[in-house]
């Protein structure tokens, strides 16, 4: 199933909305449709932004548990998918923040062999790349997650709902509870940095 | 429009963010100009780039997720195992709704039906056929011989257990009673549950606290002990709820329960909580429950770990 993401706060899609009614009526099989319609993305967007598949995991069963709990209190003032989306954020946005403050978690680690990103290997090992591939793919993704630790965490999440989750600027505003003016703004300061980060690659 | 204005437009333009007037004129000068040409193509040498770092989640560790997130709901939704006593309860309470008269202010009409419980509870009185030739409904027999005797009769000897029901407010005594002893004895965890939910709007009353904060403590349902804590929140501020809400942190097994702890204990400040708090950051694993205690400690100006 696919939703539409373009327009916040209005019903986009009707087979979601039936399902988060019989949801909030208690049907625990509709609930489960709901989660997996959207958890593929949800993960795949706490491991992009946090790098750790273990607080992936974590933010997965916490986002999930506070749809869950707040399911019978959600009023269609906005798409299921922004409302949603906004726990994620809220939670990503927090976990990113603590480790701004508190420097801890780095993605990229130390070992007798040098540094290794703790997704790269976690993608080596289940993929099986070939060597070359595994030495330019690290020598890459050490950069660019560097400069991605360069930005700030709002900055962050909006380049990464944009270039990799695909959702429009304006659908990021509502998510993000301000503007698409303003989302835009930031996501053109967090592609400036990218850009005078990155220079050489480009 | 110059060049400068037209570069800040670029990474909008790439991303399909620009409106359609801004577009076009964007799209006419990079169309013309050298420079603005290669800084189009350098924005997308760097999606390109970034784009080799997109990746989807791995089967199983989704598969986890997934196992993780059931187990937790099964937790907490508080599905009794009986589905049939629910659903009578439903069932009752919707035929009561009918009978305006028959409602408390506050809604507090309970129904019991308990089985081969209220029928060790409840003293046969008036009312309460005895046993006939045939066991009536509701009445359970246990045959215990059948033999023939002289006149060419059968004699049967059975042992019979009789289902009653009972129905009062929730403040009646006797109904408290009957739910008080259900919550605590039992067996099936579905009818604790219920009882428990039921009591949890009373904790107020001594008795009921009691019983509550040893359903959190001893039950082994993860389902009751979320309806205790339920029950318990109006009462967080008291030491001896705290006490029990602070064993529940440290020691629950399930994710939920201590997720309701902390939540309860750290919805004020409460420095005495600061080593319980500082010995979880080392031992817990939940993210929210670490979460709260880090927030709580932080509030309190306490270390995040012991030293």
């Amino acid at each position: 199933m696919q939703e539409a993401t373009g327009t916040a706060g209005a019903r986009v899609n009707p087979e979601v909305d039936s399902l988060v009614r019989a949801a909030q009526r208690g049907d625990q099989d509709a609930f489960e449709q709901l989660v997996r319609t959207y958890d593929q993305s949800v993960l795949r967007l706490a491991m992009n932004l946090l790098r750790s598949p273990e607080d992936a995991r974590d933010v997965y069963q916490e986002a999930f548990l506070r749809v869950h709990r707040n399911l019978p209190s959600f009023r269609f003032d906005c798409s299921f998918h922004t409302w949603l989306y906004r726990i994620v954020t809220n939670i990503c946005l927090d976990q990113l923040r603590r480790r701004k403050v508190r420097k801890e978690e780095p993605a990229v680690f130390e070992t007798s062999e040098g540094e290794i990103d703790r997704m790269e290997s976690f993608e080596e090992e289940s993929a099986g790349a070939n060597p070359e591939r595994m030495t330019w793919n690290r020598e890459l993704g050490q950069r660019i997650s560097g400069a991605l630790e360069e930005l700030t965490p709002r900055e962050r999440m909006v380049f990464e709902l944009r270039h990799y989750q695909g959702l429009r600027l304006r659908n990021i505003g509502d998510i993000l509870g301000t503007s698409e003016e303003a989302a835009k703004n930031c996501f053109f300061r967090a592609t400036q940095k990218m850009r005078t980060l990155l220079g050489d690659l480009v | 429009m110059t060049c400068d204005a037209v570069r800040k437009l670029i990474p909008l333009y790439y991303y399909g963010e620009l409106s359609a007037e801004e577009e076009d004129r964007a799209e006419a000068h990079i169309h013309e100009c050298a420079g603005c040409a290669r800084q189009m193509e350098a924005a997308r040498t760097l999606a390109a780039a970034l784009d080799r770092r997109r990746m989807e989640a791995p089967a199983e560790l989704l598969e986890d997720c997934r196992a993780d997130l059931a187990a937790a709901v099964r937790a907490a939704r508080l599905e009794p195992a009986r589905r049939p006593w629910r659903l009578w309860v439903e069932a009752a309470e919707a035929t009561l709704a009918g009978f305006t008269g028959w409602r408390q202010p506050v809604g507090a009409v309970a129904l019991i039906a308990l089985g081969f419980f209220a029928a060790r509870l409840v003293p046969a009185g008036a009312g309460v056929s005895t046993a006939s030739l045939a066991p009536s409904e509701g009445v359970f027999v246990n045959v215990r011989s059948a033999q023939p005797d002289s006149s060419g009769h059968v004699r049967i000897a059975y042992d019979e257990t009789r289902r009653r029901e009972v129905s009062g407010a929730i403040d009646n005594q006797e109904i408290q009673k009957l739910l008080l002893a259900a919550a605590r004895e039992e067996d099936d965890p579905g009818v604790r549950v219920e009882s428990v939910g039921l009591l949890k709007d009373r904790a107020g009353s001594g008795e009921v606290r009691e019983a509550l904060m040893n359903a959190l403590l001893h039950d082994t349902n993860a389902g009751v002990r979320l309806k205790a804590i339920e029950g318990l929140k109006p009462l967080a501020a008291q030491a001896t709820v705290r006490g029990a809400l602070s064993q529940a942190l440290q020691f629950d097994d399930n994710d939920a329960v201590r997720m309701q702890a902390v939540d309860l204990l750290t919805m004020r400040r409460d420095d005495a909580m600061v080593g319980v708090l500082q010995n979880l950051m080392q031992k817990e694993d939940n993210g929210y429950v670490r979460l709260k205690c880090e927030k709580a400690l932080k509030e309190m100006n306490a270390s995040i770990g012991t030293f």
